[in-house]
């Protein structure tokens, strides 16, 4: 499954990173804390969170994650989706919360 | 120039999760029975017992700086000490402008009150003190040095509410003044700094730094966090 099914699924807007929009996804993670992000998301897993400071994606590039939605309506700055541009990894959205929003996204990939 | 002592990191009664015994009075007696010479209290999103602390200090010969330790919305613990009494106020109006005024439990989470130099309660307040402003890091970080003032991440060694828990690491375009650690840490690049963050009295002083500084002030300790003047960090005891 690619990124560009789950925005369809999900019905996600994408903010930036529209390159990335291929990117092939092998699994989930659900966190805010970006420390604990850094220790244990795996390659490939799309970052749910509500977290929208611009470090979100020097740790999404860090662990090669494919994607990151951000919930609850919540929207990246500026240099959030500029460094998401330029690493191609898509930052998506959604106005469900992080427990909604991981429910749907962990029946569509299982 | 001197060795003054300072613990820059202290809450009242006012922060819900400081102990009732936290007076502005208390503070003061404490911090001169722990030999400090200069503090700062730092409530959570507050600066309203501030200038009490002042005044009290000044007859006791202990400097005392306004401070608050503002909740940015990742969740991160962040010091910003102010100049002077008109910072401070003005400090604490964008503080309130950027509230999120969840209501305050005091049940769970304990009494948020001021109190005057009698100690009575003159005020209490509704809102939970200690949860995220609508403001991010950047936005704090920018008031705190429109105001002024002195912006310092706090106790950034911590599992939680700390800049490093929250963000991963500490992001390079902010303009980080110091920085307040716990434990014993490896060198950084920024200033490091020891506070006791006391919540009951018998933790003021339990952690303090000594600075070399003609005399304690805010301008005194400002140049002491650039290495101006002469003027510097001795050491962060814990």
């Amino acid at each position: 499954m690619k990124v560009t099914d789950i925005v369809e699924k999900l019905n996600l807007k994408v903010f930036s990173g529209h390159e990335g929009l291929g990117r092939e996804i092998s699994g989930g993670y659900a966190s805010d804390l970006l420390s604990d992000v850094m220790g244990h998301a795996d390659a490939g897993a799309v970052w749910i969170t509500i977290q929208t400071h611009r470090n979100v994606m020097a740790i999404a590039s860090l662990r090669d994650l494919a994607a990151v939605i951000i919930t609850c309506g919540e929207k990246p700055g500026e240099d959030t989706m500029t460094q998401s541009n330029e690493e191609a990894i898509p930052v998506l959205g959604t106005d469900l919360p992080t427990f909604e929003l991981a429910g749907r996204l962990h029946s569509i990939i299982s | 120039m001197k060795q003054i002592r300072a613990d820059l990191h202290i809450h009242s009664l006012l922060s819900p999760c400081g102990s009732l015994e936290m007076t502005p009075r208390e503070i003061i007696a404490r911090a001169r029975a722990r030999g400090l010479d200069m503090i700062a209290v730092s409530d959570h999103n507050s600066t309203l017992h501030c200038e009490l602390t002042v005044a009290l200090g000044k007859k006791a010969g202990i400097t005392v700086l306004r401070a608050a330790e503002v909740t940015s919305a990742e969740d991160v613990h962040s010091l910003v000490i102010l100049p002077d009494g008109a910072a401070r106020a003005s400090f604490q109006q964008w503080i309130d402008s950027r509230s999120a005024h969840i209501p305050h439990n005091p049940d769970i989470f304990g009494d948020q009150v001021v109190i005057d130099e009698n100690e009575n309660i003159i005020m209490e307040i509704k809102h939970f003190l200690t949860a995220a402003l609508n403001a991010s890091i950047d936005e704090v970080e920018a008031s705190a040095h429109r105001h002024g003032g002195l912006f310092i991440p706090a106790h950034i060694d911590r599992p939680s509410m700390s800049i490093t828990s929250q963000l991963g690491f500490i992001p390079e375009d902010l303009y980080i003044d110091a920085v307040e650690v716990v434990g014993r840490t490896a060198e950084l690049l920024y200033p490091v700094i020891r506070n006791s963050d006391a919540h009951i009295p018998e933790h003021i002083g339990r952690r303090y730094t000594e600075y070399m500084l003609d005399h304690p002030s805010f301008e005194e300790l400002a140049m002491a966090l650039r290495g101006e003047n002469g003027r510097h960090i001795i050491t962060a005891a814990s």
